[in-house]
């Protein structure tokens, strides 16, 4: 009789374990690029077959951050910023297309992104919570305008018609490599995986589950490790990104002073706290995030209407805006 | 009767075994650093110290303090690390040193039912 019984406990093991490995076909490796932490999910049938897809988007991130390093005296963006005023510079075919799409929201936001806001960001003291003087940053302020970039498609070159201008592509680059890293998953017969790039995100079909991916976005006044999600929606072949306040900043006087500066005057931008913003294109999420973030909560509602992509901005006061897309798909936290 | 005492004992220890098992290996560590791409330190992020970690372009201050970590001090000329500030959930980067320094694990999305968290 006890052997029966143990036979029944035995399976009743087998059957548990079995049941609990429920993520054999999904595979997770993180990698530090870009000076930041890239982890990609994949959904494949073994694990060489999702390892060699992911090492080959990793290659791919690698060499494309190496292209558009802002701290590389070897990346082709410093050649460029070495060369504002002087002469033209030529680029491969992708340094050249993120320039353009860089071009393109910024035209699209009427300057409220735009990747020459260099000189500006350069003068904050984030570590030191230093704040430039009035002075210094209306000296600065006609090194900014992304109408001074010149592009000749032809020849493959970019110019930067002013001496001291300086182009920072940081705030699209890692959409774009988001969107780079998906084509090579599927280029390597990937169909379901989700990339993320610190916070750039872009996922593409389902979970072995035949679930969405579902990704939590960060609370920008996070008070308690409970806090940290604010509200979460589920991705489907599309990208999300993630624009706030609290990422880079400082508090001096009562006043918060943050990274997200209005190109216009040099100086942060109040009217949100943060944005977050879903379309099919990394670099479009990655680059409208910023633009909305300065635009504010009206403006920037009409410009992702506009721009066909859905968002959620969290206001100054705290509260929450929506496009009408994102309803009945996203989840406010309880505690919130 | 003892058999089947025997039975439903052994039935509930094997399935407490099995969601015990999982929470454990669940917390994971609370503040992992690789070097060079291998988990070099395990540390509690609970308990306040400072830690030099040796790589390329000297040392590195790791601090942590009340539940947080930041870099302190590194010699890389970019200082990216040093101006991610402190970090009470997430990854900070060195490229130059080959440092990545986790806080909390991608478990804990896991636990809450995210793939990822943007922001």
């Amino acid at each position: 009789m006890l052997k029966a019984y143990l036979f029944i406990l035995l399976f009743v093991c087998l059957l548990l374990n079995s049941c609990s490995s429920d993520k054999l076909s999904t595979y997770q490796k993180s990698k530090a690029l870009l000076d930041t932490y890239v982890t990609i999910t994949v959904v494949a049938d073994s694990q060489v077959a999702a390892d060699m897809a992911i090492e080959n988007a990793f290659d791919v991130i690698e060499r494309f951050g190496d292209m558009v390093n802002f701290f590389s005296d070897r990346s082709e963006l410093s050649a460029i910023n070495r060369s504002a005023g002087v002469r033209e510079v030529g680029v491969s075919a992708e340094t050249l297309d993120i320039i353009e799409k860089a071009i393109y929201v910024s035209d699209k936001s009427g300057g409220a992104f735009d990747p020459t806001i260099g000189p500006e960001i350069r003068l904050w003291d984030f570590i030191n919570k230093t704040k430039p003087s009035d002075l210094e940053i209306r000296k600065n302020l006609p090194l900014v305008n992304y109408k001074n970039i010149i592009i000749d498609k032809g020849k493959s070159t970019v110019f930067l018609k002013k001496k001291g201008m300086l182009l920072d592509l940081g705030g699209i680059a890692k959409g774009y490599a988001a969107d780079l890293a998906v084509e090579a998953l599927k280029h390597k017969g990937i169909t379901s995986g989700l990339v993320a790039i610190a916070g750039d995100i872009k996922a593409f079909g389902l979970k072995p589950d035949r679930k969405p991916w579902i990704v939590g976005i960060k609370n920008p006044r996070q008070k308690i490790v409970e806090d940290e999600v604010i509200a979460r929606l589920p991705l489907i072949d599309k990208a999300i990104s993630t624009a706030g306040d609290y990422e880079r900043y400082f508090i001096a006087g009562g006043q918060r002073f943050h990274h997200l500066l209005i190109p216009r005057t040099g100086y942060p931008a109040y009217a949100c706290q943060s944005v977050s913003l879903i379309s099919d294109e990394g670099a479009m999420t990655d680059g409208f995030d910023t633009a909305l973030f300065v635009l504010g909560p009206e403006k920037g509602l009409a410009l992702a209407k506009e721009m066909g992509m859905d968002a959620m901005i969290i206001d100054d006061k705290g509260a929450i805006h929506t496009t009408s897309g994102l309803q009945g798909k996203l989840t406010i936290e309880r505690n919130y | 009767m003892a058999d089947r005492l025997l039975f439903f004992l052994l039935i509930s220890l094997a399935i407490a075994g099995i969601f015990v098992s999982r929470d454990a290996l669940s917390k994971g560590s609370d503040v992992i650093i690789e070097v060079d791409g291998k988990p070099t330190y395990t540390l509690p992020l609970y308990t306040d110290r400072l830690l030099s970690v040796v790589g390329p372009h000297g040392d590195t201050l790791v601090e942590i303090q009340g539940g947080k970590v930041r870099v302190k001090e590194a010699h890389c000329r970019n200082q990216i690390c040093v101006r991610e500030g402190w970090v009470s959930r997430g990854v900070i980067v060195c490229l130059p040193n080959k440092l990545v320094i986790i806080v909390g694990g991608s478990n804990k999305y896991k636990k809450q039912g995210l793939d990822a968290i943007t922001g």
